[in-house]
């Protein structure tokens, strides 16, 4: 009996552990409104804050475009970092790892899916949230920001795989963790205000999330008038290091933990 | 008596219950740790958005406890409403103990009661010290001497009273659903943008400023300020007294647990129609 090669059996899981994400994207209309209507109240919500403190126009483009990204973080969150999690309390995880696959690939397949997912939601909180305040963009720059954009969507999934095998030492406490990773990310990010803000030690360890250094350059490229964190350049090639670090710091976890979770009993051990 | 007493123990034997399910999944010290750095980061989001915009002036201090104080006791409806109306889903889909607790002795409201109040302590912790850090980091106008205990207790009650009212017939509501995720945290997040906490109801647009000025929250947020910051304090309300916002807070309260029990109950019978109560979910 033959047995088709690796770099296959690779590839198709990619695509097979994509398509339940490409298809409940929108057959699954309870997570499709919740994702979709959590980022945009909050959105909403900061935009009135301005509203109420007079603030110019673009500031409500800076809540709107991290409302955008933030709809990209939450999916990291629940539908990455903790993917693995579930899926042990659903009984998956022990047939990933019976399967003749690669976590890796199972995870890349995770966030390929992952993206799909979230460009559905972000594109509506985009559009409901423009619109509704009738909120303007740059379009000169427009390439450049799509480019930045597509890089910095790309390092935040990679860190979401590191995300995904670290969280599968935790149990019920799981939970929690992704919960305390919302608003002291939307604040480390800057999500609702100029990066700048957080001056030089704040924002610098809130760049070692992608979304940070990427929020920012996008900004500078569709809101002229943005502050600027750091340079255009250093953040494009900040941003595509962080790619190559944290897939690779993805891969070496994955190995170390996943064999970890073996000795430990810790890829069968349920929580509630 | 030996009712009230059997209502009795199931109310502490459900406050019990909802306060070790929040809280003994980690040691104390990383569980207040996590009920405060919520709250703290949306505070400081808060203020520096309020001072990219002001740019530091002097006298600023009066809007970001406005600021401060909204998101501080903002807890109280993130615990008490998102947390209870997600504890009725977990109870069915993860734990499968519903159908235990509507077969117990202790009447359902009594149950939804205590579990809705062990979420107290949490939010009582993260107001608690995000108010003394805000106030002490951004020297805020706030003097604890100065501050009308008994009103902002008073008000706090009936708030709160609704909001357990309001979380438990969403939660009965979401029995609906076989897969109810996040919309707990949905829940809440309108009742954020309706209630004044970030910031005031007259800028939102005429619709949800009348859904606003209906909802007891705007002035319980009011009288919250009103208690804390005394003459300091920016008014949603400028033409009403104190009594006045107290009075509104006690008929828009009354008139929410009103619909809040119509709700629960057409819910409820909905639930034990289709045979929701026992209902495998997606867990």
């Amino acid at each position: 009996m033959s047995h088709p090669p690796g770099i296959r059996i690779f590839f198709k899981t990619i695509v097979a552990r994509a398509y339940p994400r490409f298809v409940g994207s929108h057959r699954n209309l309870t997570w499709l409104v919740t994702e979709t209507l959590l980022p945009l109240i909050g959105t909403i919500a900061m935009i009135y804050v301005y509203r109420a403190l007079h603030a110019p126009a673009r500031y409500l483009g800076f809540v709107v475009l991290g409302g955008v990204l933030l709809a990209f973080w939450q999916n990291v969150i629940w539908s990455m970092a903790t993917q693995f999690f579930w899926d042990r309390g659903g009984g998956n995880l022990e047939l990933f790892a019976m399967a003749p696959t690669s976590l890796a690939a199972i995870l890349l397949g995770m966030a390929l899916g992952g993206v799909y997912m979230s460009l559905t939601r972000s594109a509506a909180v985009l559009l409901v949230a423009s619109t509704l305040f009738g909120i303007g963009y740059s379009t000169a720059s427009l390439l450049p920001a799509l480019g930045i954009f597509v890089l910095t969507v790309c390092a935040l999934y990679c860190l979401g795989m590191v995300l995904a095998s670290l969280f599968l030492f935790y149990q019920r406490e799981a939970w929690q963790l992704a919960d305390a990773l919302q608003e002291p990310i939307y604040f480390l990010s800057g999500f609702y205000f100029p990066v700048r803000s957080l001056g030089a030690v704040v924002g610098g360890v809130g760049s070692l999330i992608p979304l940070t250094l990427g929020l920012d350059a996008i900004r500078q490229l569709v809101l002229p008038g943005t502050p600027q964190f750091i340079p255009l350049t250093w953040e494009v090639i900040a941003i595509v290091v962080q790619i190559l670090a944290y897939g690779l710091l993805s891969q070496v976890s994955l190995r170390y933990l996943e064999l970890q979770s073996r000795q430990d009993a810790r890829l069968i051990l349920r929580s509630t | 008596m030996s009712e009230a007493i059997a209502q009795w123990r199931g109310f502490k034997a459900a406050t019990r219950l909802g306060w070790k399910i929040s809280s003994n999944w980690t040691q104390p010290l990383i569980f207040v740790i996590y009920s405060v750095i919520r709250p703290l980061s949306a505070a400081f989001i808060l203020v520096i958005m309020y001072r990219v915009i002001s740019g530091g002036a002097p006298g600023t201090g009066a809007y970001l406890a406005f600021l401060v104080s909204g998101v501080a006791f903002w807890s109280f409806v993130q615990y008490g409403f998102a947390g209870l109306s997600n504890g009725i889903v977990e109870d069915r889909g993860e734990y499968k103990m519903l159908k235990y607790v509507y077969t117990s002795p202790a009447h359902f409201y009594v149950y939804l009661l205590g579990r809705g109040l062990a979420q107290l302590a949490s939010a009582v912790a993260s107001a608690g010290i995000v108010l003394v850090v805000a106030t002490i980091a951004l020297r805020l106008p706030i003097d604890p001497l100065r501050v009308n205990y008994a009103q902002l207790l008073a008000a706090s009650f009936l708030a709160l009273l609704a909001v357990i009212g309001m979380a438990m017939a969403y939660g009965l509501l979401l029995l609906q659903a076989v897969d109810a995720h996040g919309y707990g945290e949905l829940g809440s997040g309108v009742l954020y943008v309706i209630s004044g906490a970030i910031f005031p109801i007259t800028v939102l647009p005429g619709v949800l400023a009348t859904l606003a000025a209906l909802s007891p929250l705007a002035y319980w947020m009011e009288l919250i300020r009103r208690s804390l910051l005394g003459s300091q304090a920016i008014r949603m309300f400028p033409a009403l007294s104190d009594g006045d916002v107290m009075l509104r807070l006690v008929v828009t309260t009354a008139a929410t647990l009103l619909l809040a029990h119509l709700v629960f109950t057409w819910a409820d019978r909905q639930a034990r129609r289709k045979g929701l109560i026992d209902m495998e979910s997606n867990w």
